[in-house]
């Protein structure tokens, strides 16, 4: 997305972009700290069809909350990216599955075909661990491959 | 300026009980008739200007309540609201705004300067005025009101339209030339010959760019000297700066004005942002005093004469201001419809031009002059503001010139 910057000499920046929808969207930076967010005229593309003024409070508000859905949106498209590849973050048990084994005692890539990538443990990544690699309660295993292998994996895992 | 100043100082001290009453209930009416109008302004949505200069016609010489015990008082007052209204002009605009507008606009500032100033020279020329005061008048039709037009574009809120860095930009280039403009005209008034004006306003630009330099050099320096937390202090070494160096520019023969627009821009930072907050209300009550004051000094039946000369200057110069505001969009890439709003936003004039002409008729160059820029301000002010709240809404009239659609 290009965001063009135009100075507004006296009273501060103005933003401008264009939406995926082909909105275009202008906000002023007043050096008051105070916002205008307008919505351009379709019929008009220099005149807007509104305005909005908000103060600095209120625009930092609006931005958590534009933010806010942004990052899910983004964990979201992450998921989804790779057609056909699937990735999953599972955690290990108390007891039962692989909980107190090693990778390699599973057998998972040679029964289902999904791979363990990596392995976390106390915030600590451990990117590729080896077979001898034993899992604890409480570690989460990142998991890939096809949907359905990483349905079996998830199985062998967790028991 | 300082020796009468300190004389009516020590009158003012000295009259005693009548004369300080007589001054102040003169004051007080000045001041409640300027709060009544300004409610008015409000409650019509125009702005308070035109009607602060009809209030003084009214006042004074020749008017419905004559003024004048209060009269020095005003005139100081009204010396100082031009200071501040410069101060805060300057104030507004960071340095590098300014570089950018000169970089960026320095052409449709030549043509917004021809288009918009020969109209009102020609009109001088024409009339048998002297070169001197068909310059200024010149001045008077050139330079749009950015009070008005800013106001303005706020209430309506056209902030984030595409056209509007456009009339910005034109003027900040507008109130660039003013600060070059005034010095000169400064020189001119004093009665140099011809070639005496071309060195002295030689040495004038030379000064005022010298100055620009150096402000822009330590701006630093002087905002971090004049910055305090507290905000009497504030005031106080931000007014006597202001004072001091208006004063001086002022007996250099730069004028006060431009002394006062430099040190604004000067100022910046944490300075700048608190003394916009501190000073408007300062600068309206003496700017209504500037602007009263204007109006004292003019008789309200020399406007007569002069009323159809100022109705076609006002006019002409209308299409003039709208022709060049298209003519600058349209090179910015903007739609028919805003080159339309960008033309008619740029047409109300005032608190600039009755600056402008207040420098000729303080050196009582043409007795016509304040009469004509009084009439012609308000017309313009007045139409402008509607014009940029109904016009601009309405778009241009196709089937028309846009410049022949002006004419009323």
């Amino acid at each position: 997305m290009d965001i063009f910057e135009t100075p507004l000499p006296g009273v501060g920046v103005r933003y401008e972009f264009t939406a995926e929808s082909g909105d275009r969207v202008g906000i002023v930076v007043r050096r008051d700290g105070k916002r205008d967010i307008g919505i351009y005229d379709r019929e008009d593309p220099d005149d807007c069809t509104g305005t909005l003024e908000l103060s600095e409070g209120d625009a930092s508000a609006l931005a958590e909350l534009l933010g806010g859905t942004n990052i899910t949106a983004r964990l979201e498209s992450l998921r989804h990216t790779v057609e056909g590849l699937a990735i999953e973050w599972i955690t290990m048990p108390a007891h039962g599955g692989l909980t107190n084994r090693t990778i390699g005692d599973g057998r998972i890539r040679t029964t289902t075909a999904a791979s363990i990538v990596a392995v976390i443990r106390d915030e600590v990544g451990v990117p590729g661990p080896g077979p001898s690699f034993e899992l604890r309660a409480g570690d989460t295993v990142l998991v890939m491959g096809s949907e359905h292998a990483v349905g079996q994996a998830r199985q062998i895992l967790i028991g | 300026m300082l020796p009468t100043g300190s004389v009516s100082a020590l009158r003012l001290a000295a009259a005693g009980p009548e004369g300080t009453s007589d001054i102040l209930v003169e004051l007080g009416i000045v001041l409640l008739v300027l709060a009544i109008l300004g409610r008015l302004a409000a409650r019509m949505g125009i702005p308070s200007i035109p009607l602060y200069l009809l209030a003084g016609l009214m006042l004074g010489e020749g008017g419905l309540i004559p003024l004048d015990a209060g009269e020095e008082f005003l005139a100081v007052g009204a010396q100082i609201g031009v200071v501040l209204l410069l101060l805060l002009l300057g104030l507004e605009y960071s340095p590098e705004d300014l570089r950018h507008g000169l970089r960026t606009t320095w052409l449709a500032g030549l043509v917004d300067g021809l288009a918009n100033g020969l109209p009102g020279f020609a009109l001088g020329l024409l009339m048998g005025w002297s070169v001197t005061a068909s310059l200024l008048l010149a001045g008077v039709t050139y330079i749009s009101s950015s009070g008005i037009i800013a106001r303005l574009l706020g209430d309506f809120e056209r902030y984030t339209n595409r056209e509007t860095p456009v009339i910005l930009s034109i003027l900040v280039m507008e109130d660039i030339v003013m600060a070059v403009f005034l010095p000169i005209m400064a020189v001119l008034l004093v009665g140099a010959s011809v070639a005496q004006g071309a060195v002295a306003a030689g040495v004038a630009i030379a000064l005022v760019a010298a100055a620009v330099f150096v402000s822009f050099k330590f701006s630093r320096h002087v905002s971090a000297a004049v910055h305090s937390r507290s905000r009497e202090l504030l005031l106080l070494s931000v007014l006597g700066l202001t004072f001091l160096v208006a004063g001086l520019a002022e007996a250099a023969q730069v004028s006060a004005a431009v002394g006062a627009f430099l040190l604004g821009l000067t100022l910046s930072g944490q300075v700048a942002d608190d003394v916009r907050d501190l000073m408007p209300p300062l600068r309206d009550v003496f700017g209504g005093i500037f602007f009263v004051f204007f109006g004292v000094t003019i008789d309200p039946r020399d406007l007569i004469p002069v009323l159809l000369p100022a109705l076609a200057l006002a006019v002409v110069t209308a299409a003039t201001k709208i022709a060049t505001g298209m003519w600058a969009a349209k090179r910015a890439g903007i739609g028919p419809k805003g080159q339309w709003r960008a033309g008619v936003s740029l047409v109300p004039r005032g608190e600039f031009s009755i600056v402008i002409a207040g420098l000729g008729i303080g050196a009582g160059v043409q007795p016509q002059l304040g009469p004509l820029a009084a009439a012609y301000v308000l017309i313009l002010a007045f139409s402008g503001s509607l014009m940029m709240r109904y016009a601009a809404k309405i778009g241009p009239p196709s089937r028309w010139l846009p410049a022949r659609a002006d004419a009323r």
